[in-house]
């Protein structure tokens, strides 16, 4: 810990001064927490295969940018009638709008530094939940204390909203960070779909993210979230995710991942309630030297659920990813459905990815399955197609669609397919001869 | 091919030592022997592990530095791979000296 650092903790207390006296007390109980521990070490398991040893904190700036515009269409929106929407640039909200009958029938949905302000009583019992453990490593730790915004979400008992709602976080400029918090509550019986995105203003300029999403979903009620990771190459990306949902709730939870020069992320589904279902479907895409880790959890504390989760990745170039799965099942998890699986394909000979699927169970009475598969093009497939007619990149942007096809068929928004699509085939290269 | 980048001064790497160094965004272990310097991915191709972290060996007819996981040897020279488990070479790249400065040109 640096003096900078603990000046620009200072500052960042003193800016915010109109936050209630239970926040700034968990900020700092953060803080001291965060000077007193390390950072991850790869001899940690969870670490092992992702190299931060690059990672310096001293490089990034809490700085907000500058008069921010709002930028262009976002991927995700592009012709989508939104319900509200939410841009931030560099950790701060610049937008924020929810349509005037929504805010009527009680639902919050705005920035979260504003928020926490005018709805303090409801967010500090969300924060009390600590649904995703503030004090998990040091960059939970790092979150908490400095968070500068993000969004929330809060759908009343029984209110279904029909319009999506839409969130982009930007980074702008040399340095720039983001440290967000995405917290979403759906009440007993509530219906959401929200769409979540994030970007960086130019492709060449460094970024930090370092966030947590925390989502409850309560008994019987539906969310469908998607969140596409679309950070330029050069941002390091650290997440702590995690969704508790409730009795016969159903949660449709969709990942998208593009950019980042390293990812680190903490994806965990707690079904807490009997009779809950989760879906989870993440897309990987990776070029260059990218390296990207998604850590899953699949924890089942109740009986009757059903989790099925389902990540496929492309690599490129020498690219890396790291998946490493895990389905729990506690004593009380009986008749748990829970299955997951990992496909990788590897579009170069140089790009690597490993897969690390496992199971703890505890219960006697269930059915957990998983596989993994990774592999290659194969040439005969290219060959074909270019007898036919297409060119090379054709054919490989044709076997890549074809790959990631079986997620797509499972995303029922078809703006979310149309983008994860389009941003995709965008990457494809030609694919040299093996 | 990318420039030149200064990575220190030669006061700043002992002779023998290993060093972890940033490139261009990219690990680089640069390795002081016998009054030469020597700079390779700080990756072991085998399983990733840090170079940087391992054992240096001068005193063989070919100079390597092991990786500390599982022990896989790397000729500092080359970047072969010397011993199982690894099986492929790391990359090697370029380094000169001028005045006290030490630089760095990666390698495609």
């Amino acid at each position: 810990m640096t003096s900078t650092e603990a000046a620009d903790f200072g500052a960042l207390i003193a800016e915010r001064s109109d936050e209630p006296a239970w926040l700034t007390e968990r900020r700092q109980r953060a803080w001291n927490a965060f000077e007193s521990a390390n950072w991850p070490s790869s001899k940690d398991e969870e670490w092992m295969r992702t190299d931060i040893r690059l990672f310096k904190l001293d490089k990034f700036s809490p700085a907000p940018a500058d008069n921010a515009q709002p930028g262009g269409e976002a991927l995700l929106a592009k012709g989508v009638d939104l319900g509200g929407r939410i841009e931030s640039v560099n950790g701060r909200a610049i937008v924020s709008q929810l349509d005037d009958d929504l805010a009527a029938k009680g639902v919050i949905f705005g920035g979260l530094s504003q928020a926490v302000v005018d709805h303090s009583e409801t967010l500090q019992a969300i924060f009390d939940k600590e649904v995703v453990s503030p004090t998990y490593d040091r960059f939970a730790m790092l979150n908490d204390a400095c968070w500068t915004g993000g969004v929330v979400l809060y759908v009343p008992k029984n209110v279904h909203l029909e319009k999506p709602l839409h969130a982009i976080s930007r980074l702008a400029g040399a340095g720039a960070s983001d440290f967000s918090k995405t917290i979403v509550v759906l009440e007993e019986g509530a219906e959401a779909t929200l769409l979540m995105e994030t970007d960086s203003d130019d492709e060449t300029t460094s970024g930090l993210h370092n966030g947590t999403i925390e989502i409850v979903v309560g008994k019987g009620a539906k969310l469908r979230y998607v969140n596409l990771q679309n950070w330029n190459n050069r941002t390091w990306h650290f997440g702590h995710q995690k969704a508790i949902v409730g009795k016969q709730a159903q949660l449709q939870w969709t990942i998208g991942a593009l950019g980042s020069r390293l990812a680190k992320v903490n994806q965990r589904v707690a079904l807490a309630g009997s009779d809950a279902e989760a879906q989870v479907n993440g897309v990987m895409f990776t070029e260059g030297k990218q390296h990207l880790c998604y850590n899953t959890h699949q924890h089942h504390e109740a009986p009757y659920c059903r989790s099925d989760l389902l990540y496929k990745n492309a690599l490129q170039d020498q690219s890396r990813t790291v998946w490493r799965g895990m389905i729990g099942v506690d004593e009380a998890g009986q008749r748990t459905d829970a299955y997951q699986r990992n496909d990788n394909l590897m579009l170069t000979s140089d790009a690597r990815a490993d897969s690390i699927p496992g199971l703890e169970i505890e219960a006697d009475d269930v059915r957990c399955t998983h596989g993994s598969t990774s592999g290659r093009v194969d040439d005969t497939m290219i060959y074909y197609a270019m007898s036919r007619g297409y060119t090379r990149q054709e054919a490989v942007r044709m076997i890549v669609t074809g790959f990631f096809q079986q997620v797509f068929d499972r995303i029922t928004i078809d703006s979310v397919r149309e983008a994860l699509g389009e941003a995709i085939g965008q990457r494809v290269q030609d694919l040299p001869n093996q | 091919m990318s420039d030149y980048e200064s990575v220190g001064q030669i006061s700043e790497f002992a002779d023998p030592s290993s060093t972890l160094v940033e490139v261009d965004d990219e690990a680089i272990v640069l390795i002081h022997a016998a009054g030469r310097f020597y700079a390779l991915d700080d990756v072991c191709t085998h399983d990733g592990g840090p170079l940087s972290d391992g054992p240096l060996d001068c005193e063989d007819q070919t100079p390597s530095i092991a990786c500390p996981r599982h022990g896989a040897k790397f000729a500092l020279g080359t970047g072969a791979a010397l011993t199982m488990p690894a099986t492929k070479p790391t990359r090697v790249h370029e380094t000169k000296v001028e005045g006290d400065q030490v630089f760095v040109r990666l390698s495609e």
